[in-house]
């Protein structure tokens, strides 16, 4: 195991004016409580975080987000409407309080963005120049599902540094180059960490999975190995048009998701030129698969949400061996239907005879 | 920084009128662009959007490239008012093409529908160019009626190449037209070729694709003898804005041309 360190809260503003030096800093913020009230009534947080520039002189309180925050971490590689006309200087970034589920959900972008015909030079650049910093959780909000998808709620690999909330500082450790050289330049902030703290950070690790199972267990979700098979035979379904009947095709279920990445190419106009735009696009979204003609392969809502599963659940473990599903049930948190990811698979498991083991 | 989004210049060197809505661009692209025969192109015009399609064109011929278009939505309908000399803009090429090598020694059987004749065009080309590798050459053409048949020029000639034979049917006869009236299933009998050593390649609308496909199951073809052009609204073309899903591919990723075998299990292909 590679070597723990410790960060103490009262060593917390030299840790981010180390960082300020050559990152902006982003970091998680109370913006309000408007998660979703747990229906089995285990009086579950609903404070909502959101990832905020930091200016040192503005922020009095620190805070450390016990879960994801409200936006997903895809949000500073692609962005809803951006030019695609040159890489301009990005800024170099410094994110805290990244979630596993997030860190989950890196690898389908990153195998989208970066892998197969050509890698994409704006995501590429974006992600070199941010250094991510996560965190385990202490927390989770009632549509938390990560160990359903068989992902911890603590980072283990993908992140620059880790954060690990103990009582009253920090264990933090590096998980890359680049964390590396901070730690480096660092030293005198973090100490190497005693016996007594790793053991309670393997404490805490353990109890937040036990809590989290429990509130997993509650909802009947079928086992990760199932998923594949029951959104392929449950093609015919009743299920989709049940559900896609309350869908408003607002597309929140895709831009929130952590794993959605389909993008538009556009244009825009800028004065007399025309340039090229990208835009996030939305397979809920009625003119998704349209063509020129007017045939549309996706012509039904309940298409359009079976579409979306079978992407996730059929079509990235066909390809990159991962479902693209983080569990950080973002989709169910927003949307005005009260579609719930959790219930379609538990619905259609149920249908094609899988019982939960 | 190479920026795979940007497209290059291309201007209109000649515009021939193939029927109503349809017209064949001849495009030279700033840069030599060469595609492998069934790879396709996205084409632009500032304002009016960008789309995904097939060259007709001869593979072997890089300074040039012909794209045959039918003007059925918004991009095609400003192309289609182009005039030579403008300028319009291409991506490309993108996709995998047809898999010549799996054609050597074989009998080809080509079944084209409407506009779906251009990609096959290229297709022809590519085959006439080294016909001594392949045993035979059949092209079985459907149109909605004969003035909506494409290429009516070549059509003849390439009929009249040794090694080639070639059969056109129109849906409804019109006119003074004196030949085949039924869509093309109806011409896929008694075809001369051997289908145990035949390999077939389909491109058209969706609905004649699954007919013909259907028919040549019955005549007995296998399902990884036959190719087929499936299309989508590919608007990447890099397998990666996700519009083009086709069960577990990318129809601009891993089609556009695909062996019936891989794909015939997928629901709603047709669609």
């Amino acid at each position: 195991m590679p070597p723990l360190y410790y960060l103490s809260q009262e060593k917390w503003r030299s840790f981010l004016s180390l960082l300020e030096k050559d990152y902006q800093i982003y970091l998680p913020q109370i913006t309000g409580e408007k998660g979703i009230p747990c229906e089995f009534g285990k009086g579950l947080p609903k404070a909502d975080f959101k990832l905020a520039k930091y200016v040192s002189s503005k922020i009095s309180e620190l805070t450390f987000n016990p879960y994801r925050t409200i936006e997903p971490l895809k949000t500073f590689y692609t962005f809803p409407k951006e030019k695609l006309t040159s890489v301009d200087r990005e800024e170099r970034v410094a994110i805290i309080g990244i979630k596993n589920c997030d860190l989950f959900s890196l690898k389908i972008q990153d195998y989208v963005f970066l892998k197969g015909v050509v890698s994409d030079p704006f995501y590429k650049k974006r992600r070199e120049n941010t250094l991510i910093i996560s965190g385990d959780c202490s927390a989770f909000k009632e549509v938390c599902f990560c160990l359903g998808m068989e992902i911890n709620p603590f980072p283990e690999e993908g992140f620059d540094l880790n954060l690990s909330f103990l009582d009253d500082g920090f264990l933090i450790e590096s998980g890359s180059q680049k964390g590396e050289e901070i730690i480096e330049k660092g030293r005198d902030i973090f100490p190497l960490a005693s016996a007594e703290k790793i053991s309670l950070r393997e404490k805490k690790r353990e109890e937040i999975v036990r809590k989290l199972s429990e509130h997993i267990n509650l909802h009947n979700l079928p086992p990760l190995k199932t998923l594949q098979k029951i959104v392929k035979e449950g093609f015919d379904s009743p299920i989709w048009q049940e559900e896609a009947l309350r869908c408003v095709e607002c597309g929140g279920c895709n831009f929130s998701c952590d794993t959605c990445h389909c993008f538009l190419l556009s244009e825009d106009r800028f004065g007399s030129a025309h340039e090229q735009v990208r835009l996030w696009d939305a397979c809920l979204y009625a003119n998704f698969a349209k063509v020129a003609g007017g045939a549309n392969p996706l012509r039904y809502r309940y298409q359009r949400l079976r579409n979306r599963y079978l992407k996730k659940f059929d079509f990235f473990p066909e390809n990159v061996g991962l479902v693209a599903c983080c569990g950080c049930g973002r989709c169910i948190e927003v949307c005005p239907a009260k579609i719930d990811i959790r219930n379609v698979l538990r619905k259609l498991s149920i249908e094609c005879g899988i019982e939960r083991v | 920084m190479e920026n795979p989004y940007q497209p290059i210049k291309a201007v209109v060197e000649d515009i021939i009128l193939e029927t109503s809505t349809i017209k064949t661009f001849v495009l030279r692209p700033e840069k030599e662009l060469s595609f492998q025969t069934g790879q396709f192109i996205e084409l632009s015009y500032p304002g009016w959007g960008e789309g995904p399609f097939t060259p007709s064109s001869d593979p072997w011929v890089k300074e040039k490239i012909e794209v045959t278009i039918m003007n059925v939505g918004r991009l095609t309908s400003k192309l289609h008012l182009l005039n030579v000399g403008e300028v319009v803009g291409i991506r490309g090429p993108y996709g995998k093409g047809y898999p010549l090598d799996r054609f050597v020694g074989k009998d080809i059987l080509i079944v084209g529908g409407g506009v779906g004749l251009a990609p096959l065009r290229s297709l022809l080309f590519s085959l006439f160019s080294e016909m001594d590798k392949y045993n035979k050459v059949v092209l079985r053409y459907g149109a909605r009626s004969p003035k909506d048949i494409v290429y009516k020029d070549s059509l003849p000639r390439w009929g009249k190449k040794e090694k080639v034979d070639v059969v056109v049917t129109v849906d409804v006869g019109e006119g003074n037209w004196k030949g085949n009236v039924g869509l093309v299933t109806t011409i896929l009998k008694d075809l001369p070729l051997e289908i145990n050593n035949a390999v077939a390649v389909v491109c058209g609308p969706p609905i004649m694709m699954k007919f013909s496909t259907l028919k040549l199951l019955d005549l007995g073809f296998k399902h990884k003898d036959i190719y087929l052009s499936m299309e989508k609204n590919m608007s990447c073309g890099l397998g990666k804005c996700g519009h083009c899903r086709l069960g577990k591919y990318y129809v601009c990723r891993d089609g556009p041309v695909f062996n019936y075998e891989n794909i015939k299990d997928i629901h709603d292909i047709w669609d």
